[in-house]
């Protein structure tokens, strides 16, 4: 393309600066801000810390978790609650919707009730897990399971309910049992949904682990964030939410990429803007 | 190599005289009643061996529920259709049908497409021992070496093509097209209408296909069901007495165009045409 094109083509300036560097750019601004409203001292250096206090802190931690220290066997702990949170969401999700969505029971009697109970603020049930399950893990990974599995049963149903009417039109005429249609029509259709609803789930699921700590104790990183935000160690808490982030992203991405490597068929950008959740 | 997969074809299916009826449609109607909507009355078609019947109407004419009666997808409220003298009760193997999207799974490679059918009726093992049917088959719609590739590689005339073998892999006495070419771009559709006559020609099928296009109606027709909308009847039945094979320079002929000039003419009195 000639540059006389390339002017032509390209949209506003900001298409035309590579992405890497408006990021940056974007990145280091903010941190501009931030250095700049914690230098005045606007708000007390003890709520808002720096970016250098911040950095130090993170970098303390870090070493603290590499080191094995307390911290590693908190964010142990929470990364146990969101995986095993998470797994049982997608397999209680995928099961109840493609129930919901495969049959009219579920369709006419249960979808109601999933709809009601996911309006819902699912925050409000911790103490009651709590309650229920104790102060120990089993309590969190409850927690993150009822917040991340209506994203599951929902785009499964959901998902299901798209297939082709053509494709099943075509299927009806090869008589196809209702079996044979769901395990080589309607699932794989419905996978992308079912993708986009697990994606939702990894998320929701760090939610709820760090919900269900906050509540209800425990010893993960949740219980740590709260002890460092009653000490006004906001430095730390930063430092902490950081490693939350961690979890998150590393799901997240595990589900992405499994994504990809399945579909092979479609076109799906690992950070595409989701509709869903 | 193409002799041979035509061999191929004809010897899966039943070998009878062109001429016989293949269906036979009767006083067929069909009454939707939640929406007291009468889609086809008295509706009396005969489909003779090696034969290819376009059907064309107004929107709304029954011409596509007709299509699904044939396929035993939907029951007919009145009258029955035989094929092969058995009234067709439900989807059967001997019925092979096309859309007008091609409906491959994008999940499967050509090759597993075509053998969907086999596979759905008979599992996967008998999939698998009519993979060489379900190639040569590939091969005759111009697909060879195509087999492993997957739907979201393929043109749209090209995956039409890999539907076409798909419903031709069990053998069927019937084939029913709706639309088949109706989301191609112009060119490719008068293309894989050739295609479909050296095909339908070349295994002596009898045809049945629904269009919207007068001239494709009569480039592919020995006879062109002109049908009229609410309730859909057969209007009339247009005979095309054009020689076979038919070429594209048959398409600009007198004969031709006095044959298109007619059926436009009749849908225009039936209001097809506003």
């Amino acid at each position: 393309m000639s540059e006389a094109e390339s002017l032509w083509y390209s949209g506003t300036w900001i298409d035309r600066v590579p992405q890497w560097v408006s990021i940056t750019f974007f990145g280091l601004s903010f941190l501009g801000v931030w250095w700049f409203v914690a230098g005045m001292e606007f708000v007390s250096p003890v709520l808002l810390p720096g970016p250098g206090e911040t950095f130090s802190e993170l970098w303390d931690v870090t070493q603290n978790i590499f080191s094995g220290g307390h911290i590693a066997e908190a964010l142990w702990i929470t990364s146990q609650e969101v995986f095993w949170g998470f797994l049982a969401a997608a397999v209680s999700g995928f099961v109840l919707g493609v129930v919901v969505g495969e049959t009219r029971l579920g369709q006419r009697a249960i979808m109601p009730y999933l709809v009601a109970l996911n309006a819902l603020p699912k925050v409000a049930f911790a103490p009651v897990f709590v309650a229920w399950f104790g102060f120990g893990v089993n309590s969190k990974i409850v927690m993150a399971m009822f917040i991340a599995f209506f994203p599951v049963i929902v785009d499964t149903a959901a998902g299901l309910a798209s297939t082709d009417s053509d494709a099943l039109m075509l299927f009806e005429s090869m008589e196809s049992s209702r079996w044979q249609t769901l395990r080589q029509l309607k699932l794989p259709s419905a996978l992308p949904f079912i993708f986009a609803g697990l994606k939702t789930a990894a998320v929701f699921s760090v939610v709820g682990a760090v919900v269900g700590e906050y509540l209800g104790g425990g010893k993960g990183l949740g219980e740590l964030i709260r002890l460092s935000a009653q000490t006004l160690r906001i430095d730390r808490v930063f430092a902490m939410i950081v490693y939350l982030g961690v979890i998150g992203i590393l799901l997240f991405g595990v589900v992405a990429w499994t994504e990809r490597k399945l579909l092979f068929w479609q076109e799906s950008e690992i950070f595409e803007i989701q509709g869903t959740g | 190599m193409a002799e041979s997969a035509d061999a191929l074809l004809r010897a899966g299916q039943q070998s009878r005289p062109n001429g016989d009826e293949v269906v036979t449609i009767s006083n067929l109607s069909k009454t939707f009643h939640k929406r007291g909507l009468t889609a086809l009355e008295g509706v009396d078609v005969t489909l003779r061996h090696g034969t290819f019947t376009s059907v064309i109407g107004p929107s709304g004419c029954g011409k596509s529920t007709l299509l699904k009666i044939m396929a035993g997808l939907i029951p007919a409220t009145m009258g029955e259709v035989l094929l092969n003298g058995q009234p067709v009760t439900g989807p059967r193997k001997d019925i092979g049908i096309m859309f007008q999207q091609p409906t491959l799974l994008p999940w499967r490679t050509a090759l597993e497409n075509v053998l969907l059918p086999i596979e759905i009726r008979s599992g996967a093992a008998a999939a698998e021992g009519a993979s060489d049917r379900g190639r040569e088959l590939l091969d005759l719609v111009g697909l060879e070496g195509f087999d492993h590739v997957h739907p979201f590689e393929l043109s749209g005339g090209m995956a039409q093509r890999v539907a076409i073998c798909r419903m031709l892999v069990t053998g069927p006495a019937i084939l029913l097209l709706d639309e088949p070419f109706g989301a191609l771009d112009e060119l490719t559709r008068e293309y894989m209408n050739f295609e479909l006559q050296r095909i339908c020609l070349g295994r002596d099928a009898t045809s049945f296909m629904v269009t919207h296009a007068i001239p494709e109606a009569v480039f592919l027709g020995d006879e062109v069901l002109v049908m009229s909308a609410r309730p859909g009847r057969i209007a009339e039945i247009v005979d095309v007495d054009l020689p076979r094979p038919r070429t594209l320079d048959m398409m600009t002929t007198p004969e031709f165009a006095s044959l298109v000039r007619h059926v436009r003419h009749r849908l225009d009195e039936l209001g097809a045409i506003a």
